[in-house]
């Protein structure tokens, strides 16, 4: 049965009518327009301001999978799409998500802090590519553990926006109670942030795999067999980047002992945390960097 | 299949005493299908004014009703003819233009109704007698009814830009304008500080691997008409990223694919006749051994396939 029938109907229309008209994150569109307006751009530069934004890596995948028909296999590499479609094609389609950003103005100051629902998603996406080194994947599938943690959560973004005032209800209440999120979202709102991910998936032609990411992160067993790899080290990555207490998408965090539980489980025994974790706490600080970001919440502190 | 050039220049028209051989015109390519009669047009550059012409001249009179145009894509030089193209004044006329789809807000149409708002020409596509239909085409492969076949492939050009192959009665013609090899974009020294070999190798990866498939795209056509605006010696010193080829590249690939007669186009506005003329005989001469028959195009000149 279609997941999204349940839901109530008229959510289900805004939530589309928002995808489609999806911005940026607030926290990259700075410089998103710096990199945008600049004629002397680099690949790299622009390569690396789409990566650290789930909206903006998004979109560039709709495009390639959208114009290439003759595609084997859904594109879910930004290097590839870039060339494929080149650079001043990109440019200009990040450079819209941006301007809608702008447009949009600082009003989600109600509910999901950006910052931290941005740090969270870089953190999934980098502990999901360790993740899958840690298990020896193949180099060349690497990039697609990354997208689909970095993805894996872009649901919330319509939900948090439509849905101000009681989205920031359950996020308090989720604080407050340790509930989980996606369950309050559906008493509440009739549909969760996963569902409306793999609509996101569905309508931007991300492809199966990272559909499945974005609709069973919270339960890896309903991904079909052949992605459950991804989706259940996208699931470990999210647990892990939440109880690290590394930003915040609104989630309670496991604690150490349920980390390690779930790290067992997962056949991650050996996974030394603190080195992972000093890896995150490096990338975030460079992903700083590279966005020009003033010091805000510091990076290595605890829960939210 | 019939092919006449109605306008052969890039860019931007440039008449003049020094481009009067070749023409001055940008790109319009009008293909005639016989048994039964079919038109299509290819790009609305300058070059489509001329041809509305004869149309309503020639054409109108024997039951004209239709007119199927095929935008490469919507860069000006592509398009700027369209609001002079006589034959959408015709009441009962419908034009059906087809194009690459953007994916995003700016469909086929806004773009080019963007073109007829009043501050830039003065009737308004309302007030066009015709019919205009647009048809959003993406890569992949069409039957036009007819008999006639119609692949198309991606660029590399800085806007969504389609190559078109038209197939019919065993005869091929494949446009491929505006367009460039596949670069890889990103680092491929490890000094450089931006070096990362797993995009290094993917870039190159995936640069050859739409070079080949644009190959494959054209490979065996009779006629293939090639985007060539730059010298190797131009488009390697500044001109690379600009969505445009080399000729001296284009005529080696062509030959390696089988191609049976190559038309170069797309020139440099900058171009003079003389300069064509020195370049066909340095790199057009016919000699033992070449498969594929390259010539420079001009305005007006007719290839029966």
């Amino acid at each position: 049965m279609d997941e999204s029938s349940q839901a109530d109907e008229a959510a289900v229309r805004r939530i589309e009518g928002y995808i489609s008209k999806m911005p940026s994150l607030s926290v990259t569109v700075t410089r998103v327009l710096e990199i945008c307006n600049s004629p002397a751009t680099s690949a790299h530069d622009l390569n690396r301001v789409i990566s650290l934004d789930p909206v903006l890596m998004g979109r560039v995948l709709r495009l390639i999978n959208s114009a290439y028909y003759g595609l084997r296999d859904k594109v879910a590499s930004l290097p590839r799409a870039m060339i494929m479609l080149g650079m001043n094609t990109v440019k200009n389609l990040v450079l819209s998500s941006a301007v809608l950003t702008a447009m949009a103005g600082k009003k989600q100051a109600q509910g999901l802090c950006m910052e931290r629902f941005w740090l969270h998603c870089l953190c999934t996406g980098v502990t999901a590519k360790w993740l899958a080194r840690a298990k020896d994947a193949p180099r060349e599938r690497l990039e697609d553990f990354f997208v689909g943690g970095l993805l894996h959560d872009l649901g919330k973004i319509p939900l948090n926006d439509l849905f101000p005032n009681e989205y920031q209800r359950l996020l308090a209440a989720t604080a407050r109670d340790g509930l989980s999120l996606h369950r309050l979202e559906q008493g509440t709102l009739g549909v969760d942030h996963a569902q409306v991910g793999g609509m996101i998936a569905r309508k931007w032609q991300l492809g199966r795999e990272q559909e499945d990411c974005l609709a069973h992160h919270h339960d890896p067993p309903g991904a079909g067999p052949e992605h459950a790899l991804v989706v259940s080290v996208v699931a470990l990555a999210n647990q892990l980047a939440q109880g690290f207490g590394i930003g915040n998408a609104g989630d309670s965090a496991p604690d150490a002992q349920a980390l390690r539980g779930l790290c067992e489980s997962a056949g991650y025994a050996d996974l030394d945390l603190e080195q992972l974790r000093t890896a995150l706490v490096e990338e975030v600080d460079r992903a700083r960097v590279f966005l020009q970001l003033k010091s805000g919440e510091k990076t290595g502190e605890g829960a939210p | 299949m019939k092919v006449t050039f109605r306008g052969v220049r890039g860019s931007i028209p440039c008449p003049g005493p020094e481009t009067v051989r070749y023409g001055g015109n940008t790109t319009c390519l009008e293909v005639r299908f016989t048994k039964p009669d079919r038109l299509v047009i290819i790009d609305a550059g300058s070059g489509i004014r001329a041809l509305g012409n004869h149309l309503m001249r020639h054409d109108l009179a024997r039951g004209l009703r239709q007119v199927d145009l095929f935008l490469t894509h919507t860069h000006w030089d592509h398009i700027l003819g369209l609001p002079f193209f006589v034959p959408m004044y015709v009441p009962g006329m419908t034009i059906r233009i087809h194009g690459p789809a953007t994916f995003e807000d700016d469909s086929l149409e806004k773009v080019i109704r963007g073109q007829f708002e009043y501050k830039y020409f003065p009737v308004r596509v309302e007030e066009l007698a015709c019919t205009i239909r647009y048809v959003e085409l993406g890569e992949g492969v069409l039957d036009l009814g007819d008999g006639i076949r119609l692949c198309t492939k991606y660029l590399n050009h800085p806007v969504g830009c389609l190559g078109y192959r038209f197939e019919h009665q065993g005869k091929s013609l494949a446009t491929v304008f505006d367009t460039e090899p596949f670069q890889n974009l990103f680092a491929l020294d490890p000094s450089d500080p931006d070096f990362d070999p797993a995009i290094a190798r993917e870039g190159e990866q995936a640069a050859a691997e739409q070079n080949r498939l644009v190959e494959r795209f054209y490979a065996g056509a009779d006629l293939v008409v090639h985007d060539a605006q730059y010298t190797l010696e131009e488009y390697l010193t500044n001109r690379i990223g600009w969505g445009h080829s080399a000729m001296e590249e284009v005529i080696e690939a062509a030959g390696q694919n089988q191609v049976q007669n190559l038309a170069l186009s797309h020139h440099d506005p900058d171009r003079t006749d003389a300069q064509l003329d020195a370049l066909a005989a340095m790199l057009c001469t016919p000699g033992a051994g070449k498969a594929t028959n390259a010539f420079f195009a001009r305005e007006g000149m007719e290839i029966e396939l």
